[in-house]
């Protein structure tokens, strides 16, 4: 589902964010990338749907290389991958409800689909009971949820998470975890960067660990050290 | 039919959030294309006044109150002999009389210090060639004769009135070019400004996979309208401006106005300035949103 082969990625010239770097994801992955900051793991994430393009190497997003994609292409990979953020990123001045159907409409999601997928993604994710309600009214576990929603809403391939729980105590961060791991039952392929110890150690998932842009490990069921 | 409706909302929506700089944009663009509507009416009058003169050319050649017939026979001969003359009237005192109470029935007083024999009667004449210097020499040639009191051009009236017409009508466009540019900028901020308030959504666009058109399409539309808008103002004080003027020309007031009637423009002429400003408006507004889009809408 994801490849990267050689992979190099520098900053203003001498700053490498990400160097030869070589992965594999298979469909229905769940990936971990771990290791401190600055060690590359937003930039492999930011790459994965061409917010950033690599200096060297190639990336393949289903089957095909995105460096070869034309700029007006790029929105159509990106409706086959969903993205979550630390700081939600959701739109203060609409809806729970709205933010959500918001990722719909603007690819053009008739009316009828926005009805009908809003509810069903918001009740997936234990939200149903808040839809009416501004982003400001809700905490910051139920806010990641939304932006999960909104993320998952139009069933993409890929679902990108960058720490996802950087902002949340441990147990809000359990139910998050819960979440994306259903997503992931699916046959999504999540790929998550973390910071977060716990997390890694319980799921015993799949294990990318990056220190100052180079992948020192690539472990099966691997733990955070 | 979901896109229309989201293009429409959108748009709508940024135009009202940014009401000040919006109203700011359109009056811009509206004071502009009316100096450019009247400055192109201005120059149409001037066209149609100085056609009429086209229709004959002519110089006037003033008789002597005294001069006797033969004297007057011998110009109208030298006239009717003449190649270079095409046709000519003769004006007599009780006609050029006529023209003069026409001319000043206003001013009563100046009509009774007034007799008709106190009036030159004259030949007006039409040359062939309307050739500036032409006229002149020909003209000149009854300046001396006998009985002839003096010769005037109507070409030397046409020809300032056509010189002020142009200067005036460059300058106007000039400032009204600098005016267009200002209008452009404005617009371009004021799409850039409502880009930046809703930098969140357009980001949150991006990701989700919002194709950039959709992304541009509202703000492309917003600036266009400011140029519509701006563009139908000017065209309407531009309207009120010249009917206004003509109202003036064909009323009771429209003898004092006499030496004004040949400026009347025509409903057509007036129609087809309104599209050309319409359509600067358009191209106005389309630039300034255009350039803020690519320039500063990073998709």
């Amino acid at each position: 589902m994801i490849k990267l082969e050689n992979v190099t990625k520098s900053y203003k010239g001498d700053v490498v964010a990400l160097r030869a770097a070589n992965a594999d994801i298979a469909k229905g992955e769940f990936v971990f990338l771990v290791g401190a900051s600055g060690s590359g793991k937003s930039t492999f994430i930011r790459l994965l749907n061409k917010e950033e393009v690599p200096d060297q190497g190639h990336i393949f997003v289903a089957g095909k290389d995105i460096g070869e994609l034309s700029g007006w292409k790029v929105p159509y990979l990106r409706r086959n991958i969903g993205c979550v953020f630390q700081d939600f990123k959701l739109l203060t001045n609409k809806t729970v409800a709205d933010n959500v159907g918001f990722a719909l409409e603007v690819i053009g999601r008739p009316k009828h689909v926005v009805r009908t997928q809003v509810p069903a993604i918001l009740e997936l994710v234990g939200l149903s009971n808040k839809m009416g309600r501004y982003p400001h009214e809700l905490s910051g576990g139920e806010q990641q949820r939304v932006s999960i929603a909104r993320a998952f809403v139009n069933r993409p391939l890929i679902l990108l998470a960058d720490e996802p729980t950087g902002n949340l105590d441990p147990t809000t961060s359990v139910g998050i975890m819960r979440l994306l791991d259903r997503i992931n039952r699916t046959g999504t392929t999540v790929v998550m960067a973390t910071h977060d110890r716990g997390i890694v150690d319980t799921m015993r998932r799949r294990v990318i660990e990056l220190d100052r842009g180079n992948i020192i490990r690539d472990q099966s069921r691997g733990v955070y050290e | 039919m979901t896109k229309a409706s989201y293009i429409a909302r959108e748009t709508g929506n940024n135009l009202l959030r940014n009401i000040s700089l919006t109203v700011a944009s359109m009056v811009t663009v509206a004071v502009s294309l009316s100096l450019v509507g009247s400055a192109l009416l201005l120059r149409q009058g001037v066209q149609n006044a100085t056609a009429r003169w086209e229709g004959g050319i002519e110089f006037i050649v003033f008789i002597e109150p005294d001069a006797t017939a033969d004297q007057k026979q011998a110009i109208a001969d030298s006239l009717d002999a003449s190649p270079a003359v095409a046709s000519f009237t003769f004006v007599n005192q009780e006609a050029a009389y006529d023209e003069f109470v026409e001319l000043f029935q206003r001013s009563p007083e100046m009509i009774d210090a007034i007799d008709p024999e106190d009036l030159p009667s004259s030949y007006r004449v039409v040359p062939v060639d309307p050739d500036a210097g032409g006229i002149e020499a020909l003209g000149s040639t009854f300046d001396t004769a006998p009985g002839v009191y003096r010769v005037v051009f109507a070409f030397d009236t046409v020809q300032q009135v056509q010189k002020l017409s142009r200067v005036l009508s460059i300058g106007v466009l000039v400032v009204a070019g600098v005016l267009l540019f200002a209008a452009g900028l404005l617009i371009l901020n004021t799409i850039r400004m409502a880009m930046f308030a809703r930098r969140r959504e357009i980001e949150v666009m991006k990701l989700v996979g919002a194709t950039n058109w959709f992304i541009r399409i509202p703000y492309m539309l917003e600036g266009l309208v400011q140029g519509i808008v701006g563009a139908i103002i000017a065209v309407g004080s531009v309207v009120v401006l010249n009917n206004f003027f003509e109202s003036r020309l064909s009323g009771e007031e429209a003898d004092a106005f006499a030496i004004l009637q040949g400026f009347a423009v025509s409903n057509s002429e007036v129609m087809g300035t309104s599209m050309f400003v319409l359509g600067v408006g358009m191209v106005v507004g389309a630039i300034g949103s255009g350039i803020a889009v690519s320039r500063y809408l990073d998709v």
